[in-house]
């Protein structure tokens, strides 16, 4: 069952200086215990998604233009205020990227984690304080240490309060937002091994929003890569990373550094990154596409998802002829 | 004859609590026209390193050579003939740039501090060179930081750098700021003028596989020591310290028919203030003896051109 499916979704935010259109009808689900990694590069749109998603995105200047997000059936943007905090926290829970601005700084680590279960849980204060001593030794932190204040840890020991703050009441759906940027590889290689056991053990779907390829092979099973606000390429890891077809989603494969294969030179994407604020036409991705200029239609249509195999949906004007060959191999009418 | 060599660098920092190791009893040496990488966690004393090199901050002690001349303490006229031939790009090309200067007037600068160009034409045909070398458009000349995306903002950075045609680079995480793909741009970059100009560079970062991609050795530093240093393949194929290990297999690698074998380091880097004597990575490291915790060990060649610090080097790896 799908835990969460979001239908072409629009979110913009009304500046003085004009429209940015930061997410363009994009589309996903994440399915029960499933894990879905949104990769893509900064200010494709992943981090407004995920504030979408909960609601956080201060209207205005933001504004969700179209589109819904059904969470277990329900539309998130009908939600009234009073059903919106009760959902955030114990259904949906968000891990933020920088574990050094995300927690209050004047409370004890022990205080930050209780005050979740006591805001969702009818219980005592006794209670309350007993199921997070069991949240701190899940996440192994001496129980000894709650009385601490947030700048007494190190960061990857900060980044495992927000994960027991964030999974205190056993949400149905975690968003990780670049949980492990801010860490260093062998304190990412905990964090990571920690989210995605947990994961298991409380049977948690997550969206995991990350830059990182190597960090979403890891931990997803499926992959969806934003640009520009819009979902270019999206399916199971295997389809993304074996039946690579966007010319995008390419590109960034070409761009890293291999650590098993010797290459003597990157093949990165020209080019850079358009603005928000001014959108090319067609294509978002067109100016900086190697393929475009054989195709007039990439500068003036803008292409839909085609879907090249079962799941797995490209949004590339090459795709269509693909996609329409492969429908005569399968008998299938055009 | 290596055109940089350090014999036994240290650097401490005063603190209330007692003197801070940043960087403790490091040796290594570069060749004309190669590569360094240095590589570690945060903290661990690259980048206190990379800026002793450049005179940034005096070292402790120890002593610094490059091209047989001692430049340890140089001031003065040594001082500043060393600017010139030792050059640094920075890692945040959001703060190492004057907010308040055009590019025009930050490329310039170095130009006009040094005295390379006199007059006002020869400086500003040179800065237009140098954009041109580092693939800036002309337009973006009277451009401020600003207006730049970091990629371009880095290159501002590259060809500052350039601009007194230094012999040699310390570039302290030029890349760790930007997107994969202008990344890549940045690194195609940095090697080609490495090809065109026989450039010799430290290429400090805490990005492995970026490392990997440029260096032709490696030194691993782990709090402030050198753990680990040899050629860049053989690092990758056959670590032989504990930490090096660690630090490999936590590496994300972005394919899914990579079957790892997971060896998981426990803990957290140990505080650099007053550290105890003996091995700094003891207190994490799984084959720690009693002697880990008592003598500090020194690099030894356990392979020709292998430099490891580990008492149990030959143990751990059969050698």
């Amino acid at each position: 069952m799908e835990i969460l499916n979001i239908k072409d979704l629009k979110i913009s935010f009304n500046t003085d200086t004009g429209v940015v259109e930061a997410v363009n009808g994009i589309s996903l689900s994440v399915g029960e215990g499933e894990s879905l990694g949104l990769v893509g590069e900064t200010g494709a749109g992943k981090t407004t998604t995920a504030l979408g998603i909960l609601r956080l995105i201060q209207c205005p200047p933001g504004e969700f233009v179209k589109g819904e997000i059904f969470y277990k059936g329900q539309d998130i943007l009908k939600m009234k205020d009073q059903e919106l905090r009760d959902m955030r926290g114990a259904e949906i829970s968000m891990i933020f990227q920088d574990p050094m601005s995300a927690l209050n700084p004047v409370m004890t680590i022990g205080e930050q984690i209780s005050e979740v279960i006591l805001h969702h849980q009818k219980c005592t204060k006794e209670e309350a304080e007993r199921q997070m001593l069991a949240m701190l030794e899940q996440v192994r932190i001496p129980a000894e240490r709650a009385g601490e204040y947030p700048y007494q840890f190190s960061g990857g020991m900060k980044q495992r309060v927000i994960i027991a703050i964030a999974l205190a009441c056993h949400p149905k759906l975690l968003i990780a937002d670049e949980p492990t940027t801010a860490l260093d590889v062998t304190i990412q290689a905990q964090v990571l091994e920690m989210i995605n056991a947990l994961k298991r053990t409380n049977h948690t779907s997550m969206l995991l929003i990350t830059h990182d390829l190597g960090v979403v092979a890891e931990s997803c099973e499926k992959v969806a890569i934003m640009y520009a606000g819009e979902i270019v390429e999206s399916g199971s890891v295997a389809d993304i990373f074996d039946a690579t077809a966007h010319p995008y989603t390419k590109g960034l494969f070409n761009s890293i550094p291999s650590i098993s294969k010797k290459m003597d030179r990157l093949k990165p994407i020209e080019g850079m990154m358009p603005d928000p604020g001014n959108l090319p036409t067609g294509c978002k991705f067109h100016p900086r596409c190697p393929f475009a200029s054989d195709l007039e239609t990439c500068a003036a249509e803008e292409p839909i998802a085609y879907e090249v195999t079962p799941g797995h949906f490209v949004r590339c004007h090459r795709c269509r002829s693909w996609v329409e060959e492969l429908k005569v191999e399968r008998g299938v009418g055009v | 004859m290596a055109q940089l060599e350090v014999k036994h660098l240290m650097k401490y920092f005063k603190t209330p609590v007692g003197p801070l190791h940043a960087v403790d009893d490091v040796s290594f040496s570069i060749d004309s026209g190669k590569t360094l990488g240095v590589v570690g966690e945060s903290g661990c004393g690259k980048s206190t390193l990379g800026r002793a090199v450049l005179g940034l901050n005096e070292a402790t002690g120890g002593q610094i050579l490059f091209e047989g001349k001692d430049i340890t303490h140089a001031k003065g006229v040594l001082s500043k003939e060393m600017k010139r031939q030792i050059q640094i790009i920075f890692q945040d090309p959001y703060s190492s740039l004057d907010a308040r200067m055009s590019v025009q007037q930050l490329i310039a600068e170095p130009l006009t501090a040094t005295g390379i160009c006199k007059g006002k034409a020869a400086v500003q045909k040179r800065v237009a060179e140098l954009m041109d070398t580092v693939g800036l458009a002309s337009r973006y000349m009277l451009s401020y930081p600003h207006e730049l995306d970091g990629g371009r903002r880095q290159r501002i950075g590259i060809a500052r750098a350039l601009a007194v045609e230094p012999k040699f680079i310390v570039c302290d995480e030029p890349v760790s700021a930007l997107d994969v793909s202008i990344q890549a741009q940045i690194l195609n970059l940095m090697s080609d003028l490495q090809e065109e100009r026989g450039l010799t560079y430290i290429f400090i970062t805490h990005n492995l596989s970026v490392v990997k991609h440029i260096s032709d050795d490696i030194m691993v530093m782990y709090c402030g020591c050198l753990t680990e240093k040899c050629e860049c393949d053989e690092l990758f194929r056959a670590p032989l310290h504990p930490y090096t290990k660690g630090l490999l297999s936590a590496i994300p690698e972005p394919s899914i028919h990579v079957e790892r074998k997971r060896n998981l380091l426990e803990g957290e880097i140990s505080s650099p203030i007053n550290p105890a004597p003996g091995c700094r990575f003891s207190s994490r490291c799984p084959y720690a003896g009693d002697i880990c915790r008592e003598r500090f060990p020194a690099p030894q060649e356990a392979c020709p051109n292998h430099f490891v610090a580990c008492h149990f080097v030959n143990e751990i790896n059969g050698l």
